[in-house]
Formats: structure tokens, sequence, C-alpha cells
């Protein structure tokens, strides 16, 4: 279909596009390994002595906040999946009319939340969790997380619902089956893709969540690592390596994690974000 | 149930209300009620004194205070240039790249790899890195510099700053776009383009006058979230300039947050915040009719 001049100029313009992407990610890696006598004096060599200096520098105040992170990962993916997968299933199945009136005002009102800027919704929440006693603690800050994900979590995973055929459900419901043990036996383990796509999205997203960190948390604790690079980015205006040093910090394990769950991100993502 | 169901097979099931319960008490408090509080704010004196506390009614000054300063009306055209800009970059160059980026191998894998980590990440890791690139002694202005251009101040020239952001937040949001428009293009049958072969059409005419007809639903839905997305693009411009130099950059999300947080007038910065939700649901009504469409069959 491709003729063969038109396919070499696609491979050509594929690398460019490529490189566009991939070079500014080896500059920071570059850089966090430059010193910083040398980022003063020749901020763009490329040609210079790698140290390690600046991660033994940052990694002092990093290690605290990468298990900050991962404690807030974790809890509030974990959180997410036991809210968000039940609720997708209700929201996926039809049962009769009056049912199908409650779905579509659920989805009417989960995709306006979905759409809130989150500047917007740290304002008013700023003012009640400091009404109910949660502003600067760690499980207010969770709470917070919890509520703005879990929308995009159940949109996301739908579709997935959808996909499991009905007669399956009225299958089981013919055997004697109980809601609970036909969305146990069929719903849970038929919607382990979407699981699996959900978790690794709401993970990323929960570890690069800044705004929410840097004002709901007290101060003088130990800010996730998103929320102490979001610091470092005002503080160290000039100390590019050390700031460098820290974003590759926060991306390292995103990219293990990307290793894992590519396939299933790129395929997931294209399958709920249309639907 | 309805009567003129066929005899033997019963209700199927029991509706299951239960299983909302949790995800809609979560989102009644911490979503739904904010958004409540965030609309009496905006009609209230709220500073810092009486964050917790009472809070005067006002009505409607608050809007007429902000509607009446030239700046807020600054902040929307703002707003809608990266929403522009964001459109032309994600529908234009993002059919070409996909188009691109479906010739057949082990390439376009890799480099779709590469966009898809970067969009992964947080826009503050890659909102620093541009920051740096971009600094007066950045790489870009080497670059610039080893081919014989004169350097620019990127983020801090105010004629300069909102493009250079614009293009950082166009960045960052191709990968998505790509892959979006990707998926369509993967669903289009084989045998329509190989009739259009047939026909006797070339390559570019298969583009324009079937492939790009045919992905009109993806890229109406693409274009919604594009612009919704440039009511989101807080995180990058935080990062990058704050708002600044001066107020530039200022969108409406970076105003209400700075409105806020920095000058402290909550009242103010809910205000704002509301008026931008108005633009918020305009842009939800066309895509909650599709999904009505999708639930009613």
């Amino acid at each position: 279909m491709i003729d063969r001049k038109t396919h070499r100029l696609f491979s050509v313009l594929a690398v460019l596009l490529g490189l566009i992407y991939l070079l500014p990610l080896l500059w920071i890696v570059l850089t966090s390994l430059k010193s910083n006598s040398e980022i003063l004096q020749n901020p763009n060599a490329l040609i210079f002595v790698p140290t390690f200096d600046t991660y033994a520098e940052v990694i002092g105040s990093g290690v605290g906040a990468v298990m900050t992170s991962l404690k807030i990962g974790v809890i509030v993916t974990l959180a997410v999946l036991v809210i968000g997968v039940p609720a997708a299933f209700a929201l996926a199945r039809r049962i009769n009319p009056v049912w199908g009136r409650v779905i579509a005002a659920g989805l009417a009102v989960l995709l306006i939340l979905q759409m809130v800027p989150q500047p917007m919704t740290v304002i008013p929440l700023y003012s009640v969790l400091a009404g109910w006693g949660l502003l600067g603690t760690l499980p207010g800050l969770i709470l917070a997380d919890i509520a703005m994900l879990l929308p995009f979590a159940i949109m996301l995973l739908r579709p997935f619902a959808l996909a499991i055929p009905s007669a399956l459900y009225e299958a089981s419901e013919l055997d004697g089956a109980s809601t609970f043990q036909s969305f146990r036996m069929i719903t849970v383990p038929m919607l382990s893709n979407g699981i699996l796509t959900v978790t690794t999205v709401i993970f990323i997203t929960v570890w690069g969540e800044f705004v929410f960190a840097i004002n709901f948390l007290p101060e003088g604790t130990v800010l996730p690592i998103a929320g102490l690079l979001a610091q470092q980015n005002t503080t160290y205006a000039a100390n590019w390596n050390s700031l460098m040093a820290l974003a590759v910090l926060t991306a390292l394990p995103l990219l293990i994690l990307f290793f894992f769950a590519q396939k299933r991100l790129i395929n997931g993502l294209s399958l709920g974000a249309v639907k | 149930m309805p009567s003129h169901q066929p005899m033997g097979r019963r209700a199927r099931g029991k509706v299951p209300v239960a299983y909302l319960v949790p995800g809609f008490l979560v989102l009644a408090a911490f979503a739904a009620y904010p958004m409540f509080v965030l609309v009496r704010m905006s009609l209230s004196d709220v500073g810092p004194s009486n964050i917790v506390g009472d809070w005067p009614f006002v009505g409607l000054r608050n809007f007429a205070d902000v509607l009446g300063t030239g700046e807020v009306w600054q902040s929307i055209w703002r707003t809608a240039f990266i929403a522009f800009f964001l459109l032309a970059s994600n529908l234009i160059i993002g059919f070409m790249a996909a188009s691109v980026l479906a010739i057949k191998g082990k390439l376009p894998t890799i480099v779709l790899g590469i966009m898809v980590f970067v969009w992964a990440l947080p826009p503050l890791v890659s909102g620093s890195l541009w920051k740096f690139l971009l600094n007066d002694s950045g790489a870009i202005n080497g670059i610039l510099e080893a081919v014989g251009l004169p350097p620019a101040a990127w983020l801090s020239e105010p004629d300069l700053a909102l493009w250079s952001v614009a293009a950082v937040i166009a960045w960052a949001s191709l990968p998505f776009s790509i892959l979006i428009i990707r998926g369509g293009l993967l669903a289009i049958p084989i045998d329509v383009l190989e009739a259009a072969e047939i026909d006797g059409a070339s390559y570019w005419q298969s583009r324009f006058q079937i492939v790009l007809p045919l992905l009109r639903p993806t890229l109406w839905i693409l274009g919604i979230l594009t612009v919704l997305y440039a009511f989101k693009s807080f995180d990058f411009i935080y990062v990058l300039t704050r708002g600044g130099p001066g107020t530039v950059t200022s969108t409406l999300p970076v105003k209400s947050y700075n409105d806020a947080f920095s000058d402290f007038a909550m009242s103010t910065g809910a205000t704002v915040a509301v008026v931008s939700m108005l633009f918020v649901v305009l842009l939800a009504i066309p895509y909650l009719r599709s999904l009505r469409k999708e639930v009613i069959e």
C-alpha cells in the first residue's frame, strides 16, 4: 500500500520523532551525572567526567521521600480498586430500564467530576479538610487523592466490565449464584486486564501528584518525592544537577513499572479512552 | 419489571445498589461536597482569617469584581490560546505522526514505547526537564548558538513565554493523541483500503478521502479531551513559569490557584474556578450526549 520511497521517508520521520522524545530524557540523565562546578562552567558540555556526587547528596532526602510516595501510592491504588471495581461492575450491568437510568446519571456525574481541574478542587478541599480536622494529615491527603482518581478509574474499568457477556451472569444465576458470587467468580477474574491497567495508571498518577501534597501535608513532614521535586524547583533554581538527579529518581520507579506494563497500558488506554 | 418479558425468563438478578455505595459516599464527601463549598465560597467573603468559620454572604459581588477587571479575560484568552495550540498539534501533527507510525516493522513500536513513557512521566518531571532545557544557558540556546542563531529567553521574555509553555504542553500530550488516533487507524478494515487501491487511489488520496472521514468520531472525542486538557494545564505552567513573567502565562487554573494560595484571596480564586467550571461543563455536554447514546443502545 505504501510505496518504497514513502516507506523510507516515514522511517526517517519515525526516527526523528523518537529522537525528539529520547534526547531530552538522555540529557537529564547526563546532567545529573555532572558536578556542580562543571554545570556552572559549561552547562552544555557533552564530554565530562561523570560523578555520582549529586546522587549521594540527593539520596539523603530522597529515600524518605520515596518511602512516603510508596506508602501513599500503595494505599490510594488499593483503595481505588476496592471501591472502583464493584462500582464499575454495577454500572456495567443492564438489568432493567430503571437501572439503566441510574447508570446514565451515574456516568454523567463521574464524567463531570473527572473533568474538574485539580487546582480548582484544591481550593474548596483545603477548607473542607480543615473543617473536618483532616488538613495537615496523611489520611486527609489520601482521601483527597482517592476522590480525585476514583471517577477516572471507574470510567476506565467500565468498558472492560461491559465486554463480559451477560449470558455468563444469566447462567450463574440459573445455577443459584448470588450477586456477590457472580461478582467474585465472573467479574473480578475477567476484569484482570482492566484492573492491571488501572493499577498502573493510578499508581503513576499518584506518584507524580504534588498539588495536594504541598498544600495538605503539614510543614516539616517528609514530602512524597513529587512534592520534594516541586519544592526544590523553587529553592534550587540554579542547582540544575540536583534538580535533574531528583527528577531521575522520581522517574526511575516508573521506568521499571513501565517495562512490565507497556503493552497492556498501550492497549488498555486506547480501549478505555475512546469508549 | 415490564410485563412483556417472556415467561420463564425471570428478572435478571437484583439491582446491585450496594456495589455503588462506597464509591458514592467517598465521592459525595470529597468530590461533590467540595464543589458545593466552592460555589458557596464564590458567593461569600472568605480570606485567610475565616477559612474555618463564618463566611459572610456577599451575593454576586465576587463575580462582578472578577469579571469587571481585565485580568480574568486575559486568562480566558490565554487558556483559549493553549487550547487552539494543542488542537492544532494534537489533531494535525497527531494524525500525521500516527500515519507515520502505522508502517510495519519494529521501529514504530520502539518509537511509540519511548513516547508513551514520556507521556506517563509526571508533568512535574517533564516540566522540570524543559525548564532546564529552555533556560538562558540551557541546551536549546546551546544548539542555537552552535548553528549561529541568536539565543532567546524562552521562559522570561513576555512575548515568548506563552508560546514556549504551549509547545512544552503539546510535546507532552502528543503521545496520547497518537495512541488514540493509531487505535482508530488500526480499527479501519484493511479491505476498505485495498478496495480504494484497486480503484487507483494513491496513498495520500486514500488518506484524505477515506481514512480521515472514518476517523471523524475519534478525532471529535480527542478534540474535546484536548480542549479539556488545556483547562487542566496547571502542572506544567506551575513548574515552568508559575504564571509569569508578570501574568503572561497565567491561564484560568493558574490564576485561580495563585489567587487562592499566593494572595490568599480564597473567594477570588473560587470565583475564577467557578467561571472556568462553566466552560468545562459546556464542553462536557457533547461528550455526555455521545455517552448517553451508548447507554440507551
